[in-house]
């Protein structure tokens, strides 16, 4: 495909994207009712909505660092730019929606808990993965720009990856006694079609975002070409 | 592994110990600097104290971290001196075993470090040798070599970036935390069981876990690390 031209489904997957974030969003608050479970914090029912979001989040955060590592390999296998440019779109998106998981914990945490953070193991494994792949970032950002710097970072993107394992295994070691993280509740039907409703409305984000900012980099990647080739001034 | 590699990594290892003796470039500073972060650590939490068992092994733990930071950052600047890096990558020996000897370089420099404060942690911790030395012999040499696995590797791209020495920091803390975690511990493990008026068992039972999980670490990322270094270092 020809850099400058969006391809036919690039409209389509906007609107899905809005459709389906506006239909999720009305799900939440209108369509699924209020929980019950006292580990969500029973005293304030309409609290626990925010878990639609929040687990939506961290498993596309979850997809884009395995998405990392995808293209880590590819790129040290093949050698084409477009991977080094798939690994670094796919961190910058994880990184995001990482946050978007620690903003939005602490948020449902503060009123349950009582406090905004506790070292717990989920959300300490968390917090280690987003600076490892905020690392990754700065390898890319920081690096002379070519080849040298994109062998490095899928070289990062290879042993981040790795390292997520064991950092959850490590984490649990060490704080096994406070599980407090609620584990999987049980959902009524209605709560179920708008998590799903949640997921695919994340999904299409996921890919609508993906590929704006690849779309931007491939611009940006023949810009530097075009310069090359035009010489100094 | 070709028996061939692992004899060319000896030969650089031996190469660099004996520069590190004529010049002690790397031992020296690096000692002094835990010797620095352990007053420091001192002054912000009176280490003589009762705290003391609590937050020893992290204190440990945090200077050693600290220290290999400084020292792996001058695992490959020996080499960028007179075009010698090009020189061995130009050499018709497998690149694998430059990674080996670095490796092995670090690891007994870390250990270097880590023989020579322990008298002055024992010194300001008010503890005596005993036998419990022995379990935290064995999780100092599993987590230096987790340190430097990772470590060797980093340093080799880090002195590439724009931000030099800044960057290996940023890259090698994230990864190392689950290392960390266990080294201190374990070695929490051991002195809680050494601590005085507490016959305490040598190997207490939550020790296994750490050290296996300390071994997983060092193989995972020096295999990992065996297989990218090519990558890294290839011009």
């Amino acid at each position: 495909m020809s850099a400058g031209h969006p391809p036919r489904y690039a409209g389509i997957l906007g609107l899905a994207t809005t459709v389906l974030m506006v239909a999720a969003v009305a799900a939440v608050f209108l369509y699924a009712p209020d929980d019950k479970n006292p580990q969500m914090g029973s005293a304030w029912p309409w609290l626990q909505r925010i878990f639609y979001f929040h687990v939506s989040a961290a498993l596309s955060a979850g997809l884009a660092y395995f998405l990392v590592f995808l293209g880590s390999l590819l790129y040290l296998i093949r050698r084409r730019n477009q991977w080094d440019r798939f690994a670094g779109v796919s961190a910058e998106l994880g990184v995001m929606f990482s946050l978007f998981v620690l903003v939005s914990g602490p948020l449902w945490a503060k009123p349950v808990w009582g406090v905004y953070w506790r070292w717990e193991p989920r959300l300490t494994t968390m917090l280690v993965t987003f600076t490892i792949y905020v690392a990754y970032l700065m390898v890319r950002s920081y690096g002379e720009p070519g080849e040298r710097s994109q062998r490095f970072a899928a070289v990062f993107g290879i042993v981040a990856f790795a390292n997520v394992p064991l950092v959850h295994f490590s984490v649990h070691m060490w704080s096994a006694a406070q599980q407090l993280h609620p584990p999987g509740i049980e959902l009524g039907p209605a709560m179920s079609h708008t998590k799903y409703l949640c997921y695919a409305a994340f999904g299409c984000l996921f890919l609508h975002l993906m590929r704006l900012r690849l779309s931007q980099e491939r611009l940006a990647a023949r810009q530097r070409q075009l310069l090359r080739h035009a010489g100094p001034g | 592994m070709l028996p061939g590699t692992v004899g060319h990594a000896w030969i650089l290892l031996r190469k660099d110990l004996s520069a590190e003796w004529r010049t002690r470039e790397r031992l020296s500073p690096m000692v002094f600097f835990v010797l620095l972060v352990l007053l420091v650590f001192n002054f912000s939490f009176e280490l003589g104290g009762a705290a003391l068992w609590e937050i020893g092994p992290g204190v440990l733990w945090s200077c050693f971290v600290f220290a290999s930071l400084f020292g792996l950052q001058r695992t490959f600047v020996n080499e960028t001196r007179n075009g010698c890096l090009d020189a061995l990558l130009a050499a018709p020996v497998d690149r694998r075993s430059l990674y080996l000897a670095k490796m092995g370089g670090n690891v007994l420099f870390l250990l270097g470090v880590q023989v020579l404060t322990l008298p002055f942690f024992g010194l300001f911790f008010n503890l005596s040798p005993g036998p419990y030395l022995l379990p935290i012999a064995a999780i100092f040499v599993l987590g230096s070599a987790c340190v430097a696995s990772v470590g060797t590797l980093f340093a080799a791209m880090a002195g590439h970036s724009r931000l030099r020495e800044l960057l290996l920091p940023l890259l090698l803390l994230p990864i190392l935390l689950p290392a960390l975690i266990s080294c201190v511990a374990a070695t929490g493990a051991v002195l809680a069981s050494a601590a005085p008026g507490r016959a305490g068992t040598l190997w207490p039972e939550e020790l296994t876990a750490h050290v296996a999980m300390l071994a997983l670490f060092a193989m995972v990322f020096t295999t990992l690390a065996l297989m990218l270094f090519d990558f890294v270092i290839e011009e």
